[in-house]
Formats: C-alpha cells, sequence, structure tokens
C-alpha cells in the first residue's frame, strides 16, 4: 500500500475555485406510503423531492417558490438532515456531509439554521425567550455560561426584540414576535446559511414587510446566505437574487430574480406568474391568465417523463417518454422547448 | 411599557385550578388530611405525649421505654393477644413489650405521686383490642364512635390510619406505573417506527393478562406485603397512560420547536426531557386523579377478598369484608367504612375534575 498523505491540497495549478457554500446534488427524499399489507409496504414511493441540483454562494438568496406539496419544504429538512435522504448528495464549502462522524456534524449544523413557517408550532411553548435563544448556544458551547444571558439580549435587539422580554413565554406574543424569537434563534448560533422556510406565510401583510426587512437587514448586517422558500412570488421577488421553481419534487426553472420574472421560459413558471394577481383592478381584469388544466398529479407514481406533460399546453409525444434535463447557463430550464413564443401562442389557440 | 407578570402555561394552568373552588377545596382538604395523618399518633394511639416520673420527663412518642421503666410490674404491659407483633411507623414492634400508658395513667392517679401522663385523645392503637367494650364487635359508644371490629379494634382509629395507609398506596402506585409508562410510551411514541410498532402489540398483549387471576397467583406464591402489592398494581396499571404519553409524543416531535432542537444537534434524551415531556404532561396530570381513585378501589377490592395487604394493617376493605362475613349484620361495620370510602373518593374525583377544566388546552387557544 503507498502512504497516501490525506488531505491533499489541490494542486497549485489548478484554478482557485471557491466552490459555492451549499451545493446540493441530485437529492431524492422518498417516503414509504402506508399500506400494502402486513409488513410489506406499498410498491410506491412518495416522491416528495425528486433529484434536485442545486447551489447557494455566501451572502446570496435563492428563492424557492412552486404549489403546496412541491416537495420545497422537504428539500429543505433534508438539507438540515431532519428527514433522510434517498439518495443524492450535500456539500457544504467543498465538503460532502454525508456520513459525517458526529463531531464534524455539529459543525455543519452550527453553519446551517432553520427559520420554521409556523411561528406558534416553532418555540416551545414552556421555555421563556431567552431559554429559546439561548440553548442553541449552549449545546455549542458558544460564549462562557455568564456571558450568554446578555448574548441572547444583544440577539432580542437585533432582530427588534425589547431585551425586557427576555423571561416572557411565547404565547405572550404576536405572531411577528414570534417569528423574530424564531429568527434569533436560527442566529445564535452565528451560521452562514439560514433555510427560510416560508417565513412569513403565516404573518399579517404588514408583519411580512417587517420581517422581510429585517432579513434583508440582517443579511447586509452578517454577510447570509438565505434558501428563501416561499409560495408567494411577490415576497420572493423582493428578496431573492435567483429562483427556483420547483413542480412535484423537481426544479423546473432557475434564473436570477430579475430574469425569471421578466422572461419566463418554462411553461409551467408562466403559469405560476400569471397566477400573481396584480393590486390595480382595471389591471388585474385585463391580466392574461394562463391556468394549466387539471391538478397537479399524485407525487406517489412514477412519470417517465416530463412532470408537467400533462397539463402542459405546449406538450409533444416526446414530453411523454422522456423527461427533459435542467439546462442552461444563468438561466436554466427543464423544457425541450426552451421558450417558444410562437409555438405556445399557436397551442393556446388550439381547442383542447 | 409596565413589565407585567410573565406566566407560564403551568402557572396560568394553576392558577385556573385554584378559581374552581369545589376542585380546590377538596385539594386542600385531601392534602390536609394526609399530611395531618402523619401526626396521627398524637392524637390516637396507646403511647403517651409526655410522662413526667420522679422528677424526670419521658417522651414515648420519640422512643420506646422498656415495661419495668415506671417502676411497674410485668402486669403494665400491653398484653400480646392474637396479634403478636405488629409495625408500628415501619418498626416491628412485639405488642406484649410496649408499657400500657393508659394503665400506667391510672396507676400515677391512684397513687397520688404527683407523676402524671399525657395520652392521646384517642388512647388506643389501631392494632389493640380493646378490652372494656365487650364482645366484638361492639356498636358504636361514646368514646368509641364507630365500635370495634370483629377483633375488638376501634373502627373510628383502624379507619384514620387506613386513610393513610390507603392514600400513601395509591400515591406509590400511580407513581411507579405513570413512570413506567411515561418511559415506555416516550420511547414509542419519539423513535416510532418498527419500534412503535413492535411495542405497542407487545403492551396490547401485557393489556389482556387477566388482572385479578395474576393476583391471586401471585399472592398465593408470595404473601403480599405493601411494596409486593405496589409491584403487582403497577405492573398491570401502566399501560392506559403509556397510549396517551405515546400520542403525545408523536405528535410533538413532528411540531416545529423539536424539529429546530433536532436541528441544532441536541441529543434525543435532552430533547423528551426538556422539549417535549413538558408538552406531554397534561393528559398525565389530567388522568392521575383517576387512577388514584382507581388503585385505592383496587386496594379496597383486594383487601376484601384477603389478597391485599397482610393482616394488622389497618385497612377498609378488611373492615367491609368483616361486614360480609357476619352476615352485614352490624350496620357500623358497612356504613362508616363505605361512607369514609365514599367521601375520599368523591373528593379526589372533585380533584381530577377541576384538573381536567384547568389543563384543557383549548380553554387558552385564544392566548396563543
Amino acid at each position: 500500500m503507498s502512504e497516501r498523505p490525506l488531505n491533499v491540497q489541490p494542486a497549485a495549478e489548478t484554478p482557485a475555485v471557491t466552490p459555492p457554500l451549499l451545493e446540493v446534488r441530485d437529492l431524492e427524499v422518498h417516503f414509504p406510503i402506508p399500506g400494502g399489507g402486513f409488513l410489506r409496504q406499498s410498491p410506491h414511493r412518495l416522491r416528495a423531492v425528486d433529484g434536485v441540483s442545486l447551489t447557494l454562494t455566501e451572502g446570496e438568496t435563492l428563492g424557492l417558490v412552486g404549489e403546496s406539496g412541491c416537495g420545497k419544504s422537504t428539500l429543505a429538512r433534508a438539507i438540515l438532515n431532519l428527514v433522510p435522504l434517498t439518495s443524492g448528495e450535500i456539500r457544504f464549502a467543498g465538503r460532502s456531509i454525508g456520513g459525517l462522524a458526529e463531531r464534524e456534524m455539529r459543525q455543519y449544523r452550527q453553519q446551517m439554521q432553520m427559520i420554521f413557517q409556523d411561528p406558534f408550532a416553532s418555540l416551545n411553548p414552556r421555555m421563556t425567550v431567552g431559554n429559546i435563544i439561548g440553548e442553541p448556544m449552549q449545546i455549542f458551547g458558544l460564549h462562557p455560561p455568564r456571558d450568554r444571558k446578555l448574548e441572547v439580549m444583544r440577539l432580542m435587539e437585533l432582530v427588534g426584540l425589547n431585551p425586557r422580554f427576555l423571561n416572557r413565554y411565547p404565547h405572550e406574543f404576536s405572531g411577528g414576535q414570534r417569528q423574530r424569537i424564531g429568527i434569533a434563534r436560527a442566529l445564535a448560533v452565528h451560521p452562514k446559511v439560514i433555510l427560510c422556510d416560508e417565513p412569513v406565510s403565516a404573518l399579517d401583510v404588514s408583519i411580512q414587510a417587517q420581517v422581510i426587512n429585517l432579513l434583508t437587514e440582517l443579511q447586509d448586517k452578517l454577510g447570509l446566505a438565505y434558501l428563501f422558500i416561499a409560495h408567494d412570488l411577490a415576497v420572493v421577488r423582493h428578496i431573492a437574487d435567483r429562483v427556483g421553481v420547483m413542480y412535484l419534487g423537481r426544479l423546473v426553472e432557475v434564473a436570477p430574480a430579475a430574469d425569471l420574472y421578466a422572461n419566463p421560459r418554462h411553461p409551467y413558471t408562466r403559469a405560476l406568474l400569471s397566477s400573481v394577481p396584480t393590486p390595480d383592478p382595471q389591471r388585474e381584469r385585463r391580466r392574461e391568465r394562463m391556468v394549466p388544466s387539471g391538478e397537479v398529479p399524485s407525487p406517489d407514481r412514477i412519470y417517465p417523463g416530463c412532470r408537467f406533460a400533462d397539463r402542459c399546453v405546449m406538450a409533444a409525444m416526446d414530453c411523454l417518454h422522456s423527461s427533459p434535463p435542467l439546462a442552461g447557463d444563468d438561466h436554466q430550464v427543464a423544457c425541450f422547448f426552451g421558450w417558444d413564443e410562437p409555438r405556445y401562442q399557436a397551442a393556446l389557440r388550439q381547442p383542447r | 411599557m409596565p413589565a407585567a407578570k410573565s406566566r407560564s402555561l403551568l402557572q396560568l394552568r394553576l392558577q385556573r385550578f385554584r378559581r374552581i373552588k369545589r376542585g380546590y377545596y377538596s385539594f386542600l382538604v385531601l392534602i390536609g388530611a394526609y399530611a395531618f395523618s402523619f401526626l396521627l399518633p398524637l392524637v390516637m394511639g396507646n403511647r403517651a405525649l409526655l410522662v413526667r416520673y420522679d422528677g424526670a420527663w419521658y417522651f414515648p412518642m420519640l422512643r420506646s421505654y422498656a415495661y419495668d421503666t415506671f417502676g411497674l410490674g410485668s402486669s403494665h404491659i400491653i398484653p400480646a393477644g392474637e396479634l403478636g407483633q405488629t409495625e408500628i411507623d415501619g418498626q416491628a414492634v412485639p405488642l406484649g413489650a410496649e408499657v400500657d400508658y393508659r394503665a400506667l395513667q391510672r396507676q400515677f392517679a391512684a397513687d397520688q405521686s404527683g407523676d402524671w401522663v399525657v395520652m392521646p385523645f384517642f388512647p388506643w392503637s389501631p392494632y389493640e383490642k380493646i378490652e372494656q367494650t365487650g364482645t366484638p364487635p361492639a356498636p358504636p359508644m361514646p368514646g368509641h364512635w364507630m365500635g370495634t371490629d370483629t377483633a375488638g379494634r376501634d373502627v373510628f382509629i383502624r379507619l384514620a390510619y387506613g386513610y393513610r395507609v390507603s392514600i400513601t398506596f395509591a400515591l406509590v402506585v400511580v407513581l411507579v406505573a405513570y413512570s413506567i409508562g411515561t418511559l415506555v410510551g416516550a420511547f414509542l411514541g419519539y423513535f416510532g417506527r418498527w419500534l412503535d410498532m413492535i411495542g405497542l402489540r407487545l403492551v396490547e398483549i401485557w393489556s389482556a393478562v387477566p388482572f385479578l387471576y395474576t393476583v391471586m397467583i401471585l399472592a398465593a406464591l408470595f404473601k403480599p406485603n405493601f411494596a409486593i402489592l405496589v409491584g403487582i398494581l403497577s405492573l398491570f396499571g401502566w399501560m392506559t397512560i403509556t397510549y396517551y404519553v405515546r400520542g403525545e409524543f408523536y405528535r410533538e416531535k413532528a411540531k416545529d420547536y423539536v424539529q429546530a432542537a433536532i436541528a441544532v444537534g441536541e441529543p434525543h434524551a435532552a430533547i423528551m426531557v426538556k422539549h417535549i415531556l413538558p408538552n406531554a404532561l397534561t393528559p398525565i396530570i389530567a388522568f392521575a386523579p383517576f387512577a388514584i381513585v382507581g388503585t385505592i378501589g383496587a386496594l379496597v377490592s383486594l383487601d376484601f377478598l384477603g389478597f391485599g395487604l397482610p393482616a394488622p394493617t389497618p385497612s377498609w376493605g378488611e373492615l367491609l369484608r368483616q361486614a360480609k362475613d357476619s352476615g352485614f349484620t352490624k350496620w357500623h361495620l358497612v356504613v362508616f367504612p363505605l361512607g369514609m370510602l365514599f367521601v375520599t373518593l368523591q373528593l379526589i374525583v372533585f380533584i381530577g375534575e377541576a384538573v381536567r377544566e384547568a389543563f384543557d388546552p383549548k380553554v387558552y387557544s385564544r392566548l396563543r
């Protein structure tokens, strides 16, 4: 056996490309479906996430949109190791986190935190705010125990909570304040990436803006990267640098935010965008809407072709047989046609 | 902004419990009586509180004295009778070795020597035969308000001591059974999957074992004592709460605050104890009073059947058995034990109702 030094650095001649902070490759999360009989599992799997690849660089915000049930939240939970991966790889700062030892896993966990959708379920009702925010510090042994209280108060101040509420319980706060507590808890371990799982969906619109602004401010101050999941396209447009669109467990389009909103290339993205209501009633009435026929199919069946094929106006025979890969440089789209405006217009005129 | 007093959910619920008067007062009465029952020897017992003899003070409550301490002959000891020896406050004491302080009191009074004895208000122990009441069981009479049982022992005193025995027994059984049930339920609900699947089946099988037969068989094999009976009743009483705790853990684990704790890498044990358990206590607290009622009922039935606590222990069920054995001709052996049982169980049920109402999560849903 030849002696090989561990931790070989890449040779000097290879260009020093910094790997993206977070890289997800062909991630699949399938759930077994109950039924099938005694001691025998159903032959079907619920394919919540079915081959998603994405990257997130430092300080960037990647928005992730899609309907309910398209696998956005499962994707975030899989990245945090809260649900087991079926296959695929997650790399953080160039290192794969599959099979990491517990000690290294801790470091990874410290870099990556999550803000949850429901501010009522995400805080332990039996713990005071101080304990909720202080607990992650305690687990990672971040500050000397007697400084922790001060650090918690600093964090509360940072997220716009009165530090005097340190000893209050979650039920004494409003939804927006609770979400701030959740944000402070995520920040407590100084993470580099925060997975925001619909952080504002449960809030009133006026509060939504406050929380979004807080997240933007924190990003500027602390250089955080966000994976920002939402089903509200307007919210994502405001905060994201790049946007990914998910449909039935797959990414169908990823593009810089402005580009995606200006010229969507996937028929599903176009349908999604056309469903955003306009606040102006006159324009709202004139707005062109493209509603896909049918419903989202159940994610527990296997589709050989494009997931969107049976609802797509432009679908051809090819679409039913093979699945289009996500292709493109900056503006990636998973559609055989790219965007073909004449074909689209012709398809719209066809009686179906 | 004035800093209003911040209250945890538990504090809010206890506050609400205090507002439900019937349950709260029942609780105070029951707990007060239980605390008092530990001081019972001061009120009911055959040991003197204080003896003044030959210019010295003696405290028979705190230590026993040999029968000749006070210069009396061996006639001034409590007759051993049929009971032989008994347990007083956990100590095995041969009955014959105890100074008869009542006789001592009479003796001192007759001697006019200036020595005196202070006796408890009811100067009889729950274990001794009271000679002057005539053929047992004697009906109620002055000084023995509830009469005597078939062994000539004062029923009132036995009922009072029986209260302490019953409540202690029920508390210990419920504590042990709920600890087992909570532990098992927590594991099944938290880890789920095949552990849950197999564990629940085992719990179901265990629930199907007929309790009474098993107790009879075990009672025939071992002479049951307090610890063995606690063991048996706990062993057959932990399953109900397991289902509830399992359900709570199952539900709470899926909540985001638990997921957040998992995401920061908190160990499973800490998540179960620190995060989930405090949120899973509601069914435990709400069911406990009713479990205590059930356990007291079970103890009374076992004593009634003769499979309960060993013989001289003051027991409600044993008095009822005596009533049955005498063909229900002695009304005082039926009415008083049943009355005591009824009042006690009713108080606990009142507490249980109040606890259930105070801990109802729906009451506070508007606060969330």
